[in-house]
C-alpha cells in the first residue's frame, strides 16, 4: 500500500497525561511520530496537537478511531488531503566562506529567509514555509556547511473556515 | 461523624448500585476501610490484589453490573494489573479504585508510591487521578459511566489518601457527560440486509459482544426466524443455547472442525460483536476467502481491526438485530443446508467434535449431576478447551472464561466473584494444576467466607497445553513443562479447611461428584489425568482454519 506523510490535527483537553496517551496509541499500533507540535488554543482548557506520521492509507482510519476512543480527545482531523495551509519554522546556523558568500546572500534573498544573527563567518537564518519547501531550502544550504538546524514540525489550519 | 472523602466514595458506590467490592487494604486505603463498617456495601477481603480484580471481573460477567475492586498504592495497585488487562481484553465493565500516597508526597518516590495511571494506560479505557476533593464524586460517577458506556471496559481511579480523609467544604457535583454514543447509519443496515438476502452460503458469527450487549434473545430469535446457521467465537459460546439446530460450534485454533469448515466455505459472514482475533481466524489471509464480511460492533476500533469489513455498522447490537429482523427475508438455501448436514453427519460419525477424552467425560458427568443453570469457570490451558467443548450452555451466562487475555490463575478468584454475584446458582471452577497454583491463596478466601464454590483440578503434573505444543511442534522435546506430582492438593485443600478428595487416573468419578454435590460448602476434587491427554483437533501455527490436525 502507498505510504505517505499524514498530518493530523487534534483538539484535546489541556491536562497532564494526555500527550502520553496519544503517543501510546501510535506506539502500540507501530507508527512513528515524525513531528509534533503542542500549544494551547484560545481556550486555555483546550490544546491543539499537530503531528505527522508516515503510513499507509489505512492509517487515518485506524488511528483516528483509536484516538477518538480516548476520553480527553475532543476532535481528530486528518489534514493530509484537504485544502489547508501548512507551515513549519526552521532555524539554520550556516558557516560562511568567502568563496560562497555571494551565492548564499542571493539564496537568502531568493528563498525569503530572515537573517536573525550574523557574524563575519556565521549566520543564523529563520525560514517559515511548508514542509516541502523547508526541506528543499535545507538541501540547498547543506553543501555550504549547516552547523546547526532545528525545526518545529508542521502546524496547519483549514483553508476554509471549518464547517463550510 | 464528620464526612470524609471515603464517605463520598461509598455514597457514590451505593448510588451506582454496588453491593459488593473486592479488595485488599493498605495504609493508604484505610480511611475507606474504616468507613466500610457503616456501609451497606460488602467488602470481600481477597488474599491477593490480582484475585480482587479477577473476582470483580467474574462478578461483573455474571451480574452484568460493573465490578469494583480496591487496592492500595504501590504493590497493591501493580498487583491489579493482570486482572485489569484481563477485563480489558474481554470488555468487562470494571472500576478499579487505587489509593495513592498523599498529594503532598506524590512524585517524590514516597513509600509505596507508583504511577499506576501510567502503568495502566494501555489496558484501561481511561485512568485518572482525583486531584481536587470537589471532583471526587463526579470523577467516580464518570468512572462508572465510562466503564459501562459503548464497548465496556476497565477504568482506574487513583485517589490520594488525603482526599479519602477529612475534607473541607465539598460541594455536591452533577454527572458530567461522557463519550457520546456512536451514531447510527440506517442505510448501512439496509445494505447489510440486502447482501445477506442475496447470499447463497451465509453464516452468522457470534462474538462476545452479543452477550455484553444483552442481545442474546434477539440473536436467538433472528437465527430461528431466518434459519441462517451460526458459529461463535470462544467468547460467544452460550449466546444461543447449546444444541440449537443452527449451531455449528465455535471457530478457531481449538474450535470445532464443522464450524471452521463451514465458515471457510461461506459467501457471507454476518459478524456480531467480534473483532476477529487470530485465535478465531488463524492466518487471516486464508480465512473465509469467498466471504463478504459485514461487521456490527459498538466499538468503531474493532471494525476493520483485523479483517477487511465489506459492510459495517457501528452501534448497539440490539438495534442492529431489531432492524435486520425486519429486512432479512427468510428463504431456503437447499444446497447450503445439504452441505452443512453432510458435514455435520461426518463429524458425528467421527465421534463428533469431542477430542476431549476422559477429561471431557468427567466435565460432562459433572454437568449432568448439577442443576441446569450451573455456571462453569474454566482456567486457561487444556482445561479451558476441554470445558468449552464439553459444557452445554443452557443460559448465556453459564460459561465465564478469559478468552482475550488467556490469564492462568483466573478461574479460582473469578469463581468467587461469580458465586457472590449469583449465590443461588451452583458455581464450578475447573483448573489445571498449573493455573490452580497461580492463585491458590484464594482457597483461604473461599474458606473464610464459606463460599460454596466447587473446585475441580485436572492434575496431569504438567503444563498440558505447553506439553502438547512441544510434542507436536517442537519434536517432542519437553522442557519447562513438568510440574511434578509431589504436590498433595487434597492435603493443601484440607489445610485451608476445604474438604477434598482425589480421583485416581482412569478412576470412576461418579462417587466423588456425588459427594461434591452433596457437600453444603466448598469442595475440591482433584482428578488425576494422563500427561499425554491432549486436545484435538487443533490448528497448527501458520495454518488456516481448514487445516486442523487430529494427531501427531
Amino acid at each position: 500500500m502507498a505510504v505517505q506523510e499524514h498530518i493530523i490535527s487534534l483538539l484535546v483537553n489541556n491536562q497532564p497525561g494526555v500527550l502520553s496517551r496519544i503517543a501510546g496509541v501510535f506506539s502500540s499500533k507501530g507508527y512513528n511520530i515524525r513531528s509534533l507540535c503542542v500549544a494551547e488554543t484560545t481556550n486555555p482548557d483546550v490544546s491543539r496537537i499537530t503531528l505527522t506520521s508516515r503510513a499507509d492509507r489505512d492509517f487515518t482510519d485506524k488511528i483516528k478511531k483509536q484516538l477518538d476512543r480516548l476520553v480527553d480527545i475532543i476532535s481528530v482531523t486528518d489534514l493530509t488531503d484537504v485544502p489547508s495551509v501548512k507551515r513549519e519554522l526552521m532555524i539554520i546556523g550556516l558557516r560562511i566562506k568567502e568563496e560562497n558568500r555571494r551565492e548564499i546572500l542571493r539564496a537568502i534573498d531568493l528563498f525569503a529567509c530572515k537573517v536573525v544573527a550574523m557574524d563575519a563567518d556565521y549566520l543564523i537564518l529563520e525560514i517559515t514555509a511548508n514542509t516541502d519547501k523547508t526541506a528543499a531550502i535545507l538541501r540547498f544550504f547543506e553543501p555550504f556547511g549547516v552547523e546547526e538546524m532545528n525545526r518545529t514540525g508542521a502546524i496547519a489550519v483549514f483553508r476554509q473556515p471549518p464547517g463550510r | 461523624m464528620r464526612t470524609i472523602g471515603a464517605d463520598i466514595v461509598l455514597q457514590v458506590l451505593e448510588e451506582e448500585g454496588v453491593d459488593a467490592i473486592f479488595g485488599y487494604p493498605g495504609a493508604n486505603t484505610l480511611p475507606l476501610n474504616d468507613r466500610l463498617a457503616g456501609s451497606r456495601i460488602r467488602h470481600y477481603l481477597m488474599r491477593h490484589e490480582q484475585a480482587a480484580a479477577h473476582a470483580a471481573d467474574g462478578y461483573a460477567r455474571i451480574t452484568g453490573k460493573t465490578g469494583v475492586c480496591l487496592a492500595t498504592s504501590g504493590p497493591g495497585a501493580t498487583n491489579l494489573v493482570t486482572g485489569i488487562a484481563t477485563a480489558y481484553m474481554d470488555s468487562t465493565p470494571l472500576v478499579a479504585i487505587t489509593a495513592q500516597v498523599n498529594s503532598d508526597l506524590w512524585g517524590r518516590d514516597a513509600f509505596q508510591e507508583t504511577d499506576i495511571i501510567g502503568v495502566t494506560m494501555p489496558i484501561t479505557k481511561h485512568s485518572f487521578m482525583v486531584r481536587d476533593p470537589n471532583q471526587l464524586a463526579s470523577s467516580l460517577r464518570r468512572a462508572f459511566h465510562l466503564a459501562r458506556s459503548g464497548r465496556p471496559g476497565p477504568v482506574l481511579l487513583d485517589i490520594p489518601r488525603d482526599i479519602l480523609g477529612p475534607l473541607s467544604d465539598v460541594k455536591p457535583q452533577e454527572l458530567p457527560n461522557g463519550q457520546s454514543i456512536p451514531r447510527k447509519e440506517g442505510e448501512a443496515i439496509v445494505r447489510i440486509a440486502e447482501a445477506l438476502n442475496r447470499s447463497e452460503r451465509p453464516v452468522i458469527l457470534l462474538g462476545g459482544g452479543v452477550k455484553l450487549g444483552e442481545a442474546c434473545e434477539l440473536a436467538t430469535a433472528f437465527v430461528e426466524k431466518t434459519g441462517i446457521p451460526f458459529v461463535s467465537t470462544m467468547m460467544g459460546i452460550g449466546t444461543i443455547t447449546s444444541g440449537n439446530d443452527f449451531d455449528l460450534g465455535f471457530i478457531g485454533t481449538h474450535g470445532n472442525q464443522l464450524a471452521n469448515s463451514i465458515i471457510h466455505q461461506s459467501d457471507f459472514i454476518l459478524a456480531l460483536g467480534s473483532r476477529f482475533t487470530e485465535r478465531s481466524t488463524s492466518v487471516i489471509s486464508k480465512f473465509a476467502p469467498l466471504a463478504l464480511v459485514a461487521q456490527i460492533d459498538i466499538d468503531p476500533t474493532s471494525i476493520g481491526k483485523n479483517i477487511k469489513a465489506d459492510f459495517q455498522w457501528v452501534g448497539d447490537i440490539k438495534e442492529a438485530l431489531a432492524a435486520l429482523a425486519g429486512l432479512v427475508i427468510p428463504r431456503d438455501r437447499p444446497q447450503w443446508a445439504a452441505r452443512i448436514n453432510e458435514e455435520r453427519a461426518q463429524a458425528t460419525n467421527k465421534g463428533g467434535n469431542d477430542g476431549c477424552g476422559e477429561a471431557g467425560t468427567l466435565i460432562r458427568k459433572i454437568q449432568t449431576a448439577l442443576p441446569k443453570d450451573a455456571i462453569v469457570v474454566p482456567d486457561v490451558g487444556l482445561n479451558q478447551i476441554w470445558t468449552v467443548r464439553s459444557w452445554q450452555c443452557h443460559t448465556p451466562r453459564s460459561l465465564i472464561t478469559t478468552g482475550g487475555m488467556g490469564t492462568m490463575g483466573f478461574s479460582l478468584p473469578a469463581a468467587i466473584g461469580v458465586k457472590i454475584g449469583a449465590p443461588e446458582r451452583e458455581v464450578i471452577s475447573i483448573s489445571g494444576d498449573g493455573g490452580f497454583l497461580m492463585n491458590i491463596q484464594e482457597l483461604a478466601t473461599i474458606s473464610s467466607y464459606c463460599l460454596p464454590v466447587k473446585i475441580v483440578v485436572l492434575n496431569n503434573g504438567h503444563l498440558g497445553m505447553i506439553r502438547q505444543m512441544q510434542d507436536l511442534f517442537f519434536e517432542s522435546r519437553f522442557t519447562t513443562c513438568a510440574l511434578g506430582g509431589e504436590v498433595d492438593l487434597v492435603a493443601i485443600a484440607g489445610g485451608f479447611g476445604i474438604p477434598a478428595e482425589r480421583i485416581p487416573v482412569h478412576g470412576d468419578p461418579e462417587a466423588a461428584i456425588a459427594r461434591m454435590k452433596e457437600t453444603k460448602g466448598p469442595y475440591l476434587v482433584e482428578a488425576v489425568i494422563e500427561q499425554d491427554a491432549y486436545v484435538y483437533p487443533i490448528i497448527p501455527p501458520g495454518k488456516s482454519n481448514v487445516e486442523m490436525i487430529s494427531g501427531k
